[in-house]
């Protein structure tokens, strides 16, 4: 087969058969604008059974048809059932492009069945282009820590696998197509077969403080950071401004903060309307995840790249500026 | 006995590579090179492992001569046995191919009960080596493991760490693990092992001496991707930068900004 006879995009829908992982929503409403360009259709897959409000939601951003796929082996996540279906479905169907969610189980089994299959597989790309000489998805993503940005391509094999991190596009529904095709596949999996199973689940306990997604404020704090002693004076910042506080990734290496708190691609996004930097240097990788109204910017190095995103920089010690900070707020009557 | 196989990998330090502007092309050179840092929680995850329920270690790297250093520093900390896999043929591999190739490297000592990964490469950082390894394998996987609870009669009791909590599995080995570091911080070699680790013998295998290697699926022929091009980020135009001359004033100032904007 030539590589222009896969067609068709689609997008795996991760769910608990309550709801739709946001993921896969966003997926669908960014590749239906690529797929307006290839000319492809775009599929959503759907493994077992979803509430029909969620299915709603799915078809309301734009897509061309759904794959519902049923059977034995889908009740939990468990890599070899849902590789394995996304294998026997692409070899009937033979698609252009496969796109999963970057959660932990999405990237825990895509590549798994781009092996199975033979092709090549990306990971975190945050722009997706259309090359119509070659026909290639151009997955755009940044690498070497975020220095740059690399270019990565499928030329030869098909389909196309990338996994893409929650919350990289947007959620902004394109409406309902007129005709929605509703395709029914049953793929089983001996439940004997499955070679990891779920044995239980241990929800996490909820620490509001580990909730900065969507907090007014938040004071991150990055690599400058000396020591865990120099953390406590953010804290105090944060309480005072009735935000967070995050971190960047070297923090969580360093075992300073967890892995709750650090912001950006691999972590957290964040929609804040106050967002204060402090020894940010400004990854990309890292500023991807930050949405914020008003962005401040602290930092020795006045060459570093997180001025280019900030909207007010200060360029000092950090935790000279932050006492500082806190003792005028303090004076202000914060 | 368990036999174990760790996989680690030699990186450039990402904060030291710079990109030539007039070229495009990654300056490498003279750039200090460590241990990928998740490798090292995989490894002491193995040895943990190996200290409750005995076994060896084996260690497996691909790369250039140079990634020896790896190897060793591994050893000193509690590998028995270390595989180089080196040779240009294998340059330029993305995952689809160097999976290929580890296993093949892999299946050369014998087989393996658990394969131990770091969850990601602070170079690369796909993240997807380790389950495209556990396919190639046949093994079954647990990404993103917490703890290892419990090994008995084949099968591999543990903890992973999800969005929203933890999820115990239970994997049938062959079982290929990659390890959060929370409980898996790298420990310190003692001396002799440090010294032992200078002298270990390494297999070093090329193109040539791996058993039924198809030339075709490994390095730039046998990836699925490649990288065309690669450019500096776009930056977007520097913000206002506050400079009244002392941190105090500098930080009066911002302030009035932050009012006037409604932000504090």
């Amino acid at each position: 087969m030539q590589k222009s006879d896969y067609r068709n995009m689609w997008v795996y829908i991760e769910h608990d058969g309550k709801t739709a992982a946001p993921v896969g929503l966003e997926l669908c409403c960014e590749l239906r604008k690529l797929c307006d360009i290839t000319g492809d259709k775009l599929y959503a897959v759907i493994l077992d059974d979803l509430a029909n409000g969620e299915i709603d939601k799915v078809k309301d951003c734009g897509v061309d048809g759904v794959i519902y796929v049923r059977g034995t082996g889908y009740e939990y996540f468990n890599t070899d059932a849902y590789a394995n279906a996304f294998t026997v479905l692409s070899r009937k169907y033979n698609p252009s492009a496969i796109f999963v969610g970057g959660t932990i189980n999405g990237r825990d089994f895509a590549p798994r069945f781009a092996v199975q299959l033979n092709t090549g597989c990306t990971s975190d790309a945050m722009e997706l282009e259309y090359d119509p000489e070659t026909g290639d998805i151009q997955f755009i993503e940044p690498a070497v820590g975020g220095k740059i940005m690399a270019v990565i391509t499928v030329p030869e094999l098909r389909p196309q696998v990338g996994t893409i991190r929650p919350g990289t596009f947007k959620y902004a529904p394109a409406g309902r197509r007129d005709e929605i095709e509703e395709i029914f596949e049953e793929i089983s999996f001996d439940p004997d077969k499955i070679r990891c199973r779920h044995i239980d689940f241990i929800p996490d306990d909820m620490d509001p403080e580990l909730d900065i997604a969507n907090a007014d404020c938040v004071v991150c704090v990055g690599n400058g950071l000396k020591d865990s002693e120099h953390l406590e004076r953010y804290r105090t910042l944060a309480k005072l401004l009735g935000g967070k506080i995050g971190c960047t990734r070297p923090l969580y290496d360093r075992g300073i903060l967890p892995y709750k708190l650090q912001i950006g691609q691999s972590g957290v996004m964040v929609k804040t309307k106050l967002y204060l930097s402090f020894g940010v240097s400004g990854a990309v990788n890292h500023t991807a995840g930050v949405e914020a109204d008003v962005f401040v910017a602290v930092d020795k190095n006045p060459d570093a790249q997180i001025f280019n995103y900030c909207d007010y920089g200060i360029v000092g010690d950090m935790d000279e500026v932050c006492d500082e900070m806190i003792e005028q707020l303090r004076a202000r009557g914060a | 006995m368990l036999n174990i196989l760790v996989c680690v990998k030699q990186i450039p330090d990402v904060d030291l590579v710079k990109m030539d502007p007039e070229t495009g092309n990654l300056i490498r050179t003279g750039v200090p090179t460590l241990t990928n840092p998740l490798d090292l929680n995989a490894l002491e995850a193995a040895v943990q492992v190996k200290e409750r329920y005995g076994g060896e270690i084996t260690l497996i790297t691909m790369g250039p001569p140079m990634a020896e250093e790896t190897l060793r520093e591994c050893l000193a900390v509690g590998g028995d046995d270390a595989i180089l896999i080196t040779g240009r043929p294998f340059g330029g591999a993305d995952t689809l191919s160097t999976s290929y190739s580890i296993v093949m490297a892999a299946d050369m000592k014998g087989k393996f009960d658990l394969i131990f990964c770091g969850k990601e490469t602070m170079d690369g950082a796909t993240g997807q080596m380790a389950s495209q390894l556990a396919e190639r394998f046949d093994a079954s996987q647990i990404s993103c493991c917490f703890t290892v609870d419990e090994i008995a009669d084949g099968k591999v009791r543990a903890t992973r760490t999800l969005e929203t909590g933890k999820e115990v599995v239970e994997a049938t080995m062959p079982c290929l693990i990659t390890v959060e570091k929370d409980n898996f911080y790298g420990r310190l070699p003692n001396l002799k092992a440090y010294l032992d680790s200078k002298t270990a013998p390494i297999t070093t295998y090329t193109e040539n001496d791996i058993d039924g290697l198809d030339l075709r699926l490994i390095g730039v022929p046998g990836s699925g991707t490649i990288v065309p091009k690669i450019y500096p980020p776009e930056l977007p135009e520097p913000g206002q930068i506050i400079r009244t001359g002392s941190p105090k004033t500098d930080v009066s100032r911002l302030l009035e900004l932050l009012a006037e904007k409604g932000s504090i």
